[in-house]
């Protein structure tokens, strides 16, 4: 069963076109990695996704709902990581999961299993601006899936994450309904079904199976 | 979604995090001081026109400590990059907006700890609860336009420069009622009620306005 359901996706920054007629379609758990260089349309694509950004043209489904008139309904169930952490730098990990907790109205218990999952909790009462670039990621990766979303969307999640990058996104992944932009073609090998490829904005040929993960 | 739980959460988070960084309040304590000490030695104030006088000072004093103040609400999270991550949550952009206002309402309130007896101390007036009721009353008004439009100027490079611009001409019947009812409270002519029903008929306008047009200025 389709999760997600794109037709036409179109973004203009002023006379810029950054994102031009994008389809796409994710089923129910399957993992997509979206491909591309720089300036691609990738942060873009994913941003439209995560429903921060409505496109100028083009619809989008997100488990049968549209994303964009049931935009508030729909962030119970979509996770998203974004370019850059956007971490709280004088709160703790902790403290900044429990903040979004009261946001995202779930239990301050889910702290706990989510600084497990990206394995943080040996720092867990450190300050944010005090850890390093990967502690940051994994503490955004935390709060992307803090509220148990059955759609992650995530922008090059393995940045900055090191060696256990793989290990640690399956782990984050399981279960779930993944879109990820990456560099890293092998790290979408390995985690996902399908990929995508933007060139200027468009996307090239349809998603391409890569091969199936059990 | 309960938005009085949201927006207790912002606003705790934001005051811990000043809190934790010291980064507005001693710096706006200090302007309020070095305000107060510049209109003291530019006017000739003696015990006849200091009440003339002070009004003034600590208006002009607390309009630009809370420019300092509103202008960094929003700022500080687009810098982060943390405004998307919290809008990208169910809780209502309005939840949010209130409690972002609520932060620097307080941190405002602060800087106004500092600023009245300090007034008293360099201009010789009284220091009523009056004169404190006033500047409360007025600072909550002022504080929902300014975070508002804190909020609307966050992505633009001269921020700045348009935040003044558009919130100054707002806050003008701020400062007009809130000065005439400090003056009445020291003790020139003027209502005093007639001053602070003007200033809460404000409030309620301009957080009423303020929290509908909040909605659409955050929301994308």
């Amino acid at each position: 069963m389709s999760f997600v359901v794109a037709n036409g996706l179109t973004h203009w920054f002023g006379r810029d076109l950054v994102l031009e007629g994008v389809d796409l379609v994710v089923d129910t758990g399957e993992h997509m990695a979206v491909l591309g260089d720089n300036g691609a349309g990738k942060t873009t694509l994913l941003r439209v996704l995560a429903t921060a950004l409505r496109p100028t043209a083009g619809r989008l489904q997100i488990a049968g709902l549209d994303a964009f008139r049931e935009k508030r309904r729909l962030r119970h169930h979509v996770g998203y990581l974004a370019h850059a952490p956007g971490l709280y730098p004088a709160l703790s990990a902790v403290e900044n999961l429990e903040f979004f907790c009261d946001l995202q109205e779930v239990s301050r218990t889910r702290v706990e299993e989510a600084l497990d999952i990206v394995a943080m909790t040996s720092v867990a009462r450190r300050r944010a601006d005090q850890l390093s670039r990967g502690m940051q990621q994994r503490l955004a990766i935390a709060r992307a899936i803090l509220h148990e979303p059955r759609l992650l969307v995530l922008d090059e999640p393995d940045a900055s994450l090191g060696e256990d990058a793989a290990e640690l996104l399956t782990r984050v992944m399981q279960g779930k309904t993944v879109i990820m932009a990456t560099h890293d073609r092998a790290l979408a090998n390995r985690l996902c079904q399908r990929t995508l490829e933007l060139r200027h904005g468009r996307s090239h040929g349809t998603a391409t199976r890569l091969h199936v993960v059990t | 979604m309960n938005p009085v739980r949201v927006a207790i959460a912002v606003a705790r988070k934001d005051l811990k995090s000043e809190w934790r960084t010291r980064e507005l309040v001693p710096a706006l304590a200090q302007f309020v001081v070095l305000a107060l000490l510049i209109g003291n030695f530019g006017f000739q104030v003696d015990t006849h026109n200091a009440s003339a006088i002070a009004p003034g000072i600590l208006w002009l004093a607390l309009v630009f400590a809370g420019l300092v103040a509103f202008g960094r609400t929003f700022a500080a999270e687009r810098e982060q990059a943390s405004l998307e991550a919290m809008l990208m949550t169910p809780a209502s952009p309005v939840a949010i907006f209130a409690g972002k206002a609520i932060a620097a309402t307080v941190l405002l309130v602060l800087c106004e700890v500092v600023l009245l007896p300090a007034l008293t101390l360099f201009f010789g007036t009284p220091l009523s609860g009056d004169v404190v009721a006033a500047v409360l009353l007025a600072t909550v008004g002022m504080a929902a336009l300014g975070v508002l439009f804190a909020a609307i100027v966050a992505r633009v490079r001269a921020r700045e420069l348009l935040l003044p611009l558009l919130t100054l001409p707002l806050w003008i019947p701020f400062i007009v009622a809130g000065g005439q009812a400090v003056q009445s409270a020291m003790g020139l002519p003027g209502s005093y009620q007639e001053a602070m029903g003007l200033l809460l008929d404000f409030d309620i306008l301009f957080v009423v306005l303020t929290s509908l047009a909040a909605r659409f200025v955050l929301d994308e």
